[in-house]
């Protein structure tokens, strides 16, 4: 098994359940009606999945490729297909963003630490990061990427739901049997039996919601513990990359119901992006959501 | 003095979303494409949903100093609402070149009658070819595949062929059956087949002498009648394993009208026509029309592997048949497909054959042999053979799911008589699009 790791195989009736860990989340899988081998070998092909692209992309490892980029230092660095279409889903990301949504935004946290302190950083620290700060700065030629010295690629915000579409379509391969993919609250399910019941998380109560659904994925953004407070301003992790400062009036979490994960996910994010005006993007995108202002139950639309 | 800083800067930012209030419609379908792009998928319905699958091909079919033929085939598919499938191919087959017709390549001159018994040629020291062989097939099929409960689905079928002197009409049905999540498929299948035979100058009384030209006017007819059972298994995500059983008995006609098998002294010299009584046409004619059974009863079993690497794919095939002609025969088939960035394939491929000869195969007969035969054939497709091909083919498929395909193959053959020393070339373009 890579890295030593493993998975927990539990049964209930007809559902097998998976269990195990990638990306610094608590992630599953699920199936039902299938032999016990069946549900060993699809839990198999998606956990390989999810480690795969938490090896190949992990901002916290030295050995690979996000590694080899991020150390260009102002070279040309070769990339694969896969990494490719990352890199344009990326810029077609930040694009329809405006530039709120910027992979290169990361080197921020070298200022920014939120750790629920009143530790804000200096505006010239920040202003200092900014130069090194913006996808327009990234030259791209087909299979080669080239970062400016001191720049960094990150592809948190991205890779975690790419893992779980890309694991589903693994898994969708295999069998034709329900299977829900879930990695640290980022899913994708499918359902031809009964609808699966998915519980979401608030932040004041610890289920805000239930949920049920057949076939879709659900996705995320936001995380309640993660802010600054200084002087009675809540200050949000959420920055936004044109200015080095976190948005105001975002939302303490945004989750979106859409077809993939990928989708659902950069949907909420960029809801989170825009602030106050989060519901007004999700309502012009005309998908399901649900908005976290503060402790109170969430606001669906 | 920093909290007023941080003041100030919070209220930029503020304008700068007042500004930038961005239209969720644009965003929503925007992010749809693009995951659509991440994740390989169609971004709509599929484009193929409505559309009808073309295949075309021409395949370019030339044996040294024999047969050449032409066959443009068009096939489209299409898939309807209700998961049933219609399948309709034409094809179209041109030969022209000269055949085999049977008798000994001899360094003694040897005389023989064409088909139509009009004419008369010569043969010495090469394979007797009769260059009379021309001919046009048309082929016509069509499949219809449908849904009737979640895991089963029932086929049908028919086929027609047409020639100047050869017609067939098949009928087939059969019911797929899913198990196991669709990882099982049962195959069960029954087809029937009527054929009529109208050879050129009548049908030929069988052992009898080609220079007595003993016909009879009108046509023959052939009955077969196919079975089949098949098993297809995913064995895990990288493979799939197929494994068929099929019956076909053939009842009625089965001989070769044109084929004639030559009679030869001690030395294996050709004999001539006139000692055994017969007519005369010239030397070296003792040549007698071939005859077979009036019935053939074949047992195939046929076993394939599909093994997808990452991108490549490996395609093992081993078909095994038996027949109660005495005939057995083995058949390896290994293809393997590099598949490139940007679409591109190229396939390998290796196919090795070989045969065991029927019970009433002789490459000639001896007089003696006259009194005591009840069937015979020199046709060296009843003899004993080995056939390797090699080849290649090269693709490229488009986004819009478009494909053109190029395919070289040698093949070789080679056996106990010398008319089964061949070689062909095989050439063969592909085009599949969506209409």
């Amino acid at each position: 098994m890579t890295q030593g790791k493993a998975f927990t195989l539990e049964q209930d009736g007809a559902l097998w359940r998976g269990r195990f860990s990638a990306m610094a989340s608590h992630c599953e899988c699920l199936v039902r009606g299938v032999s016990k081998s069946q549900a060993l070998a699809l839990f198999e092909c998606v956990t390989e999945e999810a480690w795969r692209i938490e090896r190949k992309y992990s901002r916290f490892r030295q050995d690979n490729l996000m590694a080899a980029i991020n150390a260009g230092d102002g070279r040309w660095v070769d990339i694969d297909d896969e990494s490719a279409r990352l890199l344009d889903f990326a810029g077609q990301c930040w694009q329809l963003s405006d530039g709120a949504f910027d992979i290169t935004s990361g080197v921020l946290r070298r200022a920014w630490h939120f750790d629920g302190s009143n530790r804000l950083p200096k505006p010239e620290q920040v202003d200092a990061l900014l130069s090194l700060v913006g996808w327009n700065k990234v030259e791209r030629q087909p299979g080669k990427i080239r970062l400016q010295a001191g720049m960094e690629l990150d592809l948190g915000g991205i890779g975690k739901e790419y893992a779980v579409d890309s694991a589903f379509q693994l898994a969708g391969q295999f069998t034709d049997a329900d299977v829900l993919v879930n990695f640290g609250g980022d899913l994708v399910a499918r359902a031809a039996q009964a609808p699966w019941q998915v519980g979401m998380e608030g932040t004041a109560k610890p289920v805000a919601g239930q949920l049920q659904f057949t076939t879709g994925a659900l996705a995320t953004s936001g995380d309640s513990r993660r802010f600054l407070l200084r002087d009675g301003v809540r200050y949000s992790h959420v920055l936004d990359p044109r200015s080095g400062w976190p948005v105001s009036g975002a939302p303490r979490a945004v989750t979106v119901y859409g077809r993939q994960c990928t989708q659902a996910g950069l949907l909420s994010t960029l809801a989170l992006l825009q602030g106050k005006d989060a519901e007004t993007l999700l309502r012009g995108a005309g998908v399901q959501y649900w908005i976290q202002w503060g402790n109170d139950a969430p606001i669906a639309g | 003095m920093g909290v007023d800083l941080v003041a100030v800067a919070v209220a930029v930012i503020e304008e700068g979303v007042m500004k930038k209030k961005l239209d969720g419609k644009t965003i929503g379908s925007g992010l749809a494409a693009a995951t659509c792009a991440l994740l390989g998928q169609p971004v709509q319905a599929q484009p193929a949903d409505d559309a009808w699958q073309f295949d075309s091909a021409v395949l370019y079919y030339a044996e040294q100093d024999r047969v050449t033929a032409v066959e443009p085939v068009v096939r489209g598919k299409k898939q309807f609402g209700d998961d049933s499938e219609l399948e309709l191919k034409l094809t179209l087959d041109s030969l022209t070149g000269a055949s085999h017709n049977g008798a000994i390549k001899s360094d003694k001159p040897q005389t023989f009658t064409s088909p139509s018994g009009s004419q008369e040629y010569q043969a010495t020291n090469e394979v007797p070819l009769d260059d009379s062989f021309k001919d046009t097939r048309v082929a016509a099929n069509m499949q219809y595949t449908r849904p009737f409960s979640r895991t089963m689905r029932w086929t049908a079928g028919m086929n027609f062929s047409n020639e100047y002197d050869f017609t067939s009409l098949g009928l087939n049905a059969g019911l797929l059956w899913d198990l196991n999540n669709k990882n099982t498929t049962l195959t069960f299948g029954l087809a029937h087949e009527a054929d009529t035979i109208d050879p050129v100058g009548g049908v030929p009384i069988g052992l009898t002498f080609q220079s007595n030209q003993q016909k009879s006017d009108g046509t023959e007819d052939r009955t077969i009648n196919d079975l089949l059972f098949g098993i297809t298994q995913v064995i895990n995500r990288n493979w799939l394993m197929q494994l068929n059983y099929s019956v076909s008995i053939s009842d009625g006609y089965q001989t070769d009208p044109y084929k004639i098998v030559t009679v030869v002294d001690a030395n294996g010299d050709p004999l001539e026509a006139e000692s055994f009584g017969a007519a005369d046409i010239g030397v070296g004619d003792a040549h007698i029309f071939e005859l077979r059974p009036d019935s053939r009863t074949k047992n195939a079993l046929y076993w394939e592997n599909r093994y997808h690497f990452n991108r490549d794919v490996l395609a093992v095939g081993y078909r095994f048949m038996s027949d109660d002609w005495g005939i057995t025969s083995h058949t390896l088939d290994v293809k393997y497909r590099f598949q490139f960035d940007n679409g591109w394939f190229l396939q390998p491929h290796v196919r090795w054959y070989e045969q065991g000869e029927a019970d009433f195969y002789r490459e000639s007969v001896s007089a003696a042999d006259l009194n005591t035969l009840d069937e015979v054939s020199a046709d060296y497709r009843l003899g004993n053979l080995t056939d390797t091909t090699y080849g290649v083919k090269l693709g490229k498929q488009w986004k819009n799911n478009q494909q053109w395909s190029f395919r070289v193959e040698s093949f070789q053959q080679s056996g106990d008589s010398d008319a089964s020393e061949l070689d062909a070339l095989i050439t063969q373009v592909g085009y599949t699009f969506y209409w």
